[in-house]
């Protein structure tokens, strides 16, 4: 019985082991290539690095604006992240209230997040126009600014938070705006930490949208920045896979210090759809 | 008395209103007013050039009888979206080994969701060269092994290029539909397995009996994720092959981009767009009845 | 308060920041452009008088960028470098150097050849 046991467990292993290598080779095929010094279409291919140095990187930070492409894709995030923690507390703390019509709106919240961003690219784009905010960074993060996912996890926090605490706030003589601020986020910094993590790493990776509305060099993103230098260079050198690992480690880094609130986040939304 | 509570009323609705209005405005400017639009805009014919006039179903005409792109497409998404089962089959596999009391689980975990997060740009590029004719580690290992004599230019190659694409979508996404069993897994009651235990259930019949139908929701789940992931691979797609070669692997979505913002034809574009999200309706709605009807319904 | 601010975020991010402005101080206070080494025949002696031509490598096209002359000790300096990527050749009575490949950090960093030229 113990051996069999054992087996098992051993079988799991090398199962599971083949499974992480499967996921973690490409990363290291890219890595490699992004060290890699002079020809990287040598056949056959090294397995590990040859001549390896890190000047493909430097070569990337001057090759293209990558300054420029970092600093937009940070501008944008930010007043995403900014956005999406202030108006979704604010949604998430108004449909805790009774009111009339409450149950109306989580509909047409449920229902808004049927519809795919991929299906209103037309429209948003010529409303985005009309707004004049093309090649705007508020353009850019405009659609992004609230997550419904995001509202519902909000919501969900500060219904955890007990009645009592809001009224005896409310009895101090504590505005809403107040108790908001004072109670319910202090209280939810979960929530906060799912909010800021998802809509970073969101506005960080989107792509279809600022490749639609952004018409001047100086305005990409990162994302851009990215399938321009492939379509301009096309994959000669180790460069583009120095970029592609340049842009690679702010999301990685950002998912592997909050892993939890990640994971937590986009199963309450997933469950939520 | 009354009219302070009528103040305290007033002030509170004005509150409740001045929260809510910036996110309802931002989904009202970008999902509901687009749907309508888009809609509107399939019925007539317009271009920035031109002043819209209506002319009924003749995007729709011109869809179904002159745009073989657009039947390829639509083949391409179908294909797409069938390879989700698979995935998430895959995903089952591992969520069943990683959630029994095994040694680094988290570890493992980990791993496997780790491409999820990733900008999807980045990974197209990743996997490009993965499958590179002479840089790539794909064929230098199936050449290795003796399998090929010659290098498969799988992304150039029209029957090659779409298996390719999944690979690498699902490469991305199966950490996901990996977290959300796990979530489903650890929500099967522990009883349940015991009772079955007591009555000498054997481990395969515990699968089917308990932990699949406990597992409804979470499958439902992500049939609808690997549906809607068939229309936001663009960034993918878009990387990898840019829909060729051949439009091989041109998915609705970037046909939608290409009629749009590459001929500029918006109205065209807007008819497309409404037949897919028509085909995101029917086959959620049918994933909903295939998994026992209220799966996916809010607690 | 307290543990927001000691939090692994705000940790990493003052880190990050302390390091990027360190990195930025050391750019600033070593980017002058200069590139200095020496120029040796195949015996290894210094040679003076020889003419040390510096190229601009990007990845379309390569041009010179200057030249200058190496001292009695066979030295020679550029401090007008204002590029990442450059190559050295020395030229001497009919005698060159093989193109050496310099790539600098950053652009305009001060470098001191290890290696030296060698005319052969």
């Amino acid at each position: 019985m113990k051996a069999t046991a054992l087996r098992h467990m051993l079988m799991r292993h090398a199962v599971m082991l083949v499974v992480c290598a499967a996921m973690l080779v490409p990363f290291y095929w890219v890595v490699k290539t992004a060290l890699t010094g002079e020809n990287i279409y040598e056949y056959p291919p090294h397995l590990l690095p040859k001549d390896p140095h890190l000047f493909n990187f430097v070569d990337v930070w001057y090759l293209i604006p990558f300054p420029r492409y970092l600093l937009n894709s940070v501008i944008v995030a930010v007043l995403a992240v900014l956005g999406n923690v202030v108006f979704n507390a604010m949604a998430g703390y108004a449909l805790i209230m009774p009111f009339l019509g409450r149950r109306a709106i989580q509909l047409l919240l449920l229902a808004c997040m049927l519809v795919p961003f991929q299906a209103t690219i037309i429209p948003a784009y010529l409303i985005t126009a009309r707004l004049g905010l093309l090649n705007s960074y508020l353009g850019l993060a405009l659609p992004l600014l609230s997550t419904i996912v995001c509202i519902f996890i909000f919501k969900a926090s500060f219904e955890a938070i007990p009645r009592t605490l809001i009224d005896a706030a409310r009895m101090d003589g504590l505005g809403d705006v107040r108790i908001l601020l004072r109670v319910m986020l202090p209280l939810s910094k979960p929530a906060v930490a799912t909010n800021v993590i998802l809509s970073f790493i969101w506005s960080w990776n989107n792509f279809l949208w600022p490749l639609l509305i952004t018409r001047d060099v100086q305005m990409q993103t990162l994302p851009l920045g990215l399938a321009r230098f492939l379509s301009y260079i096309e994959d000669t050198t180790g460069a583009l896979y120095a970029f592609v690992v340049m842009v690679l480690v702010p999301g990685l880094a950002v998912f592997l210090l909050a892993q939890k609130d990640f994971i937590r986040g986009l199963t309450a939304g997933a469950s939520k759809g | 008395m009354t009219a302070l509570a009528q103040r305290r009323r007033i002030r509170r609705t004005a509150l409740i209103v001045c929260f809510l209005l910036p996110s309802l405005a931002i989904f009202l400017l970008y999902r509901i007013l687009p749907l309508g639009w888009n809609v509107w805009l399939s019925f007539q014919s317009w271009s920035p050039l031109h002043p819209a006039h209506f002319i009924g179903l003749d995007n729709y005409a011109e869809m179904w009888s002159d745009d073989d792109v657009f039947w390829q497409s639509l083949r391409t998404t179908l294909l797409f979206m069938a390879s989700a089962p698979i995935a998430i089959v895959l995903a089952l596999g591992i969520a069943l080994l990683v959630n029994s009391d095994l040694r680094g689980a988290a570890v493992y975990r980990t791993i496997v969701f780790l491409s999820y997060p990733l900008m999807t740009v980045a990974v197209g590029i990743i996997w490009r060269w993965m499958y590179d004719e002479r840089g790539g580690l794909i064929n230098y290992l199936l050449r290795e092994t003796g399998l090929i004599d010659k290098p498969i230019p799988f992304l150039q190659s029209f029957s090659w290029a779409l298996p390719s694409v999944i690979v690498a979508d699902v490469w991305q996404v199966l950490g996901f539909y990996m977290i959300i069993l796990l979530t489903g897994l650890q929500g099967v009651p522990l009883h349940l397995y015991e009772a079955a235990r007591v009555d000498g259930a054997p481990a395969w019949a515990q699968f089917w009996r308990i932990t699949l139908p406990m597992l409804r929701p979470s499958l439902f789940l992500c049939a609808v994720i690997g549906i809607l992931n068939s229309f936001s691979s663009f960034d993918l797609v878009y990387v990898m092959t840019d829909g060729g070669p051949a439009h091989a692997t041109e998915l609705l979505v970037t046909w939608i981009y290409k009629t749009g913002f590459g001929q500029t034809r918006f109205d065209y574009a807007a008819a497309l767009t409404v037949v897919q999200f028509g085909l995101l309706l029917v086959l959620t709605f049918l994933a909903h009845i295939a998994s026992g009807g209220n799966a996916g319904a809010e607690k | 308060m307290r543990g927001w601010i000691t939090s692994r975020f705000m940790l990493i991010a003052l880190v990050l920041a302390l390091l990027v402005g360190a990195w930025n101080l050391y750019v600033a206070a070593h980017a002058h452009g200069m590139v200095t080494g020496q120029v040796v025949d195949a015996t290894g002696r210094p040679v003076a008088g020889a003419v040390v031509h510096m190229f601009g490598r990007d990845f379309v096209s390569e041009q010179e960028r200057g030249h200058v002359l190496s001292d009695s000790n066979g030295g020679f300096r550029f401090d007008s470098n204002a590029s990442h990527v450059v190559q050295l050749q020395a030229e001497k009575a009919g005698q060159k150097s093989p193109r050496m490949t310099i790539r600098l950090w950053f652009r305009a960093q001060d470098v001191d050849l290890m290696k030296p030229l060698v005319l052969r």
